[in-house]
Parts: C-alpha cells; sequence; structure tokens
C-alpha cells in the first residue's frame, strides 16, 4: 500500500495531502494516521541499519491519507486511514475526520469541487 | 457520497503485510510464534528468527513503560502493552472494510478491529468465552449497508444455553451501535463448547 504517496505529480498535491493528514490527526479521538506502529518500527529499523551517516533522509510523505484525481478537472478522491481512540464512538470519530478534512481542502482551494472522502478505521487503542 | 457499495481498495491480498525471503509472510511468523510452539521453520529460518526478535524488541519496549510508572505501584501497565500489541497485530491482519454509520456515508471499520471489540462484549457475559467472530454481509433481505454477526462462544455449562445467548446477542448489539456505529441486521450465536462451571478464569482481556 502507498499511502502518501502522490499519485499526481506537484506541490499543490503534496500541500492538500499534508493539510489533509493534519487536520484529520487534529480531530478528537484518533489516535494516529495510518502507516501505524509496525510501520514505523519498520523505518526506525531501516534507518537504524543504513547507519546516520551520508546525505539525509527524504523527508516522509505523510502517513496514511492517498489523495487521487481520476479526472484532472473533477473533484479529488480522499482516501483517509486512521487508528481511533476505544474511548469514543468509532463512527463519531470518522464523521469528524471526513468534516476537518472537507473543510480543510475547501478552505485550501475553494473553487474545486467538492472531493470525495473515504474514512476507514483501521484499529482502535 | 457514494454508497456503500463501493468499499475502499486494498492494494493487495495481504494489505501491508510483508513477505519474508523465506517465503513465509511476517504475521505468519509472528504468529507462529505466538500459537505454533512445535513448528520447528521459526527456529530454524534465520529470517523468521529475526522478524520475531524485532517483535520480541517491540514487547519489550512496551513493557518498559512500567518502569516510568514505577512512582505510583497502582499503575497497572499491563492493559496498555496488549493494546499496543493488539494494533501491531491488527495492522497486518486486517480483513475486509465494513460499513460504518449510514450506507451513503463511505465511512468504514477493518473487518478485525470490529470483531475485536464485538467478541470483548460477548465475553462481558459472565462465564462466556468468545471463539470466532465473522462479520458478514447481511444479504438481500438485511438493510442497507447491514452486516450480519456470526459468534462462536464456549458457554458454562450449568448456564441455560437460550437465556445465555440473548444475553450476549445483547451485548454484540449495543456495541456494536454504542461503540462502533456498526449497523448489525442479525447475531447468530453458535455454542460450540460447554465449559464447566468455574473453570472460565482469566477471561477479561484475553480477547484479540
Amino acid at each position: 500500500m502507498t499511502f502518501g504517496t502522490a499519485d499526481t505529480a506537484g506541490p499543490a498535491h503534496a500541500v492538500l495531502v499534508e493539510q489533509a493528514a493534519a487536520a484529520a490527526a487534529g480531530v478528537g479521538g484518533v489516535a494516529f494516521l495510518r502507516p501505524g506502529l509496525a510501520d514505523r518500527l519498520r523505518s526506525v529499523r531501516h534507518r537504524a541499519a543504513n547507519g546516520t551517516g551520508g546525505a539525509p533522509a527524504p523527508t516522509p510523505a505523510p502517513a496514511g491519507v492517498r489523495m487521487t484525481r481520476p479526472d484532472a478537472d473533477g473533484p479529488w478522491h480522499v482516501e483517509i486511514h486512521v487508528v481511533a481512540l476505544r474511548r469514543a464512538r468509532t463512527v463519531d470519530v470518522a464523521r469528524a475526520v471526513r468534516v476537518a478534512v472537507a473543510r480543510r481542502l475547501e478552505a485550501l482551494a475553494p473553487s474545486q469541487p467538492a472531493p470525495r472522502i473515504t474514512v476507514t478505521v483501521t484499529g482502535l487503542v | 457520497m457514494t454508497a456503500h457499495t463501493d468499499p475502499p481498495n486494498r492494494a493487495s491480498a495481504h494489505g501491508d503485510d510483508e513477505r519474508l525471503p523465506c517465503g513465509r509472510l511476517l504475521s505468519r511468523a509472528w504468529e507462529d510464534r505466538e500459537q505454533r510452539p512445535d513448528d520447528t521453520h521459526p527456529r530454524s529460518c534465520p529470517h523468521c528468527r529475526d522478524a520475531v526478535r524485532e517483535l520480541d524488541r517491540l514487547e519489550s519496549a512496551v513493557r518498559g513503560l512500567r518502569t516510568e510508572a514505577a512512582d505510583n505501584p497502582a499503575y497497572d501497565a499491563e492493559p496498555l502493552t496488549r493494546r499496543i500489541m493488539d494494533v501491531v497485530r491488527m495492522e497486518l491482519r486486517p480483513g475486509r472494510p465494513l460499513p460504518l454509520g449510514e450506507p451513503a456515508e463511505d465511512l468504514w471499520i477493518m473487518e478485525a478491529v470490529a470483531a475485536r471489540t464485538l467478541r470483548a462484549a460477548a465475553e462481558t457475559v459472565t462465564g462466556v468465552r468468545a471463539g470466532s467472530c465473522r462479520l458478514l454481509d447481511a444479504g438481500p433481505d438485511g438493510a442497507a449497508g447491514a452486516v450480519g454477526v456470526r459468534l462462536d462462544i464456549h458457554a458454562p455449562a450449568d448456564a441455560p444455553l437460550p437465556e445465555l445467548a440473548a444475553q450476549v446477542r445483547e451485548r454484540v448489539w449495543e456495541a456494536a451501535d454504542h461503540e462502533l456505529g456498526l449497523v448489525v441486521a442479525v447475531v447468530d450465536i453458535r455454542v460450540t463448547d460447554l465449559v464447566p462451571a468455574g473453570t472460565e478464569h482469566g477471561q477479561e482481556g484475553r480477547t484479540r
């Protein structure tokens, strides 16, 4: 799975992904966005195995968000994977994520058609 | 918005799972370490041994959180440890996405995550141990976007089974609605074993 990888090149896309991730992560009831614990551990292991010398690693793309636009003039499809907190009702967290991301993207690109936003809860902690 | 007939894509049948050079999936190496101690492959294969060692390191690190809570003897880090390890396991075996909320909302929860919550709810009934929990499409007669729950349980031998099953069904339904927001059309309970009364120890938190 390549969440966070830009399917559409260009800084605008990267900014939108970053902002969507930030909006989702800021929602009450969200623990963190995918990739989660196992992926983070693997990346730490990878860095440790490659040592700390040499050129700095590129900044990783934001986790848990994929934005694609099948039609250049059409709406974005935003797919968000989150791990939610068990103490909150899961569907309410997912709804709040969708609202937060929609508002953030609308503020960034008010002239764009409303995106389709898919939220998937991949874990509860 | 879109209907729930179009679940989000998954990149591969194994999701984010990693295939080790020996051909085994990372999730299986971890699972075998815990559930198949007689399997000789994990002990002889360097790739599986490395993978298991990584899991051991994680578990040790998480258990080390206890040290941070040493000033508070009443603090029990075990539930936190268990939750973190559960998340790691679940990331590798997520199942398929199931609809959350109303049919057109385009909100989803992975099957393994929902099943764990429902199994835990079933085990709040005294003496009940939850086994397999499958979440299925409710079918053409079910409500749109609803799922059917098929849950196996071990029941206390001295319990009246119809009443016990009704109680479990109610707990599962409540958890699906109140904790998850998962629309459930039907809950089928199958009693797969009877456990002698008084032997059902250590239930709390054993659900995975």
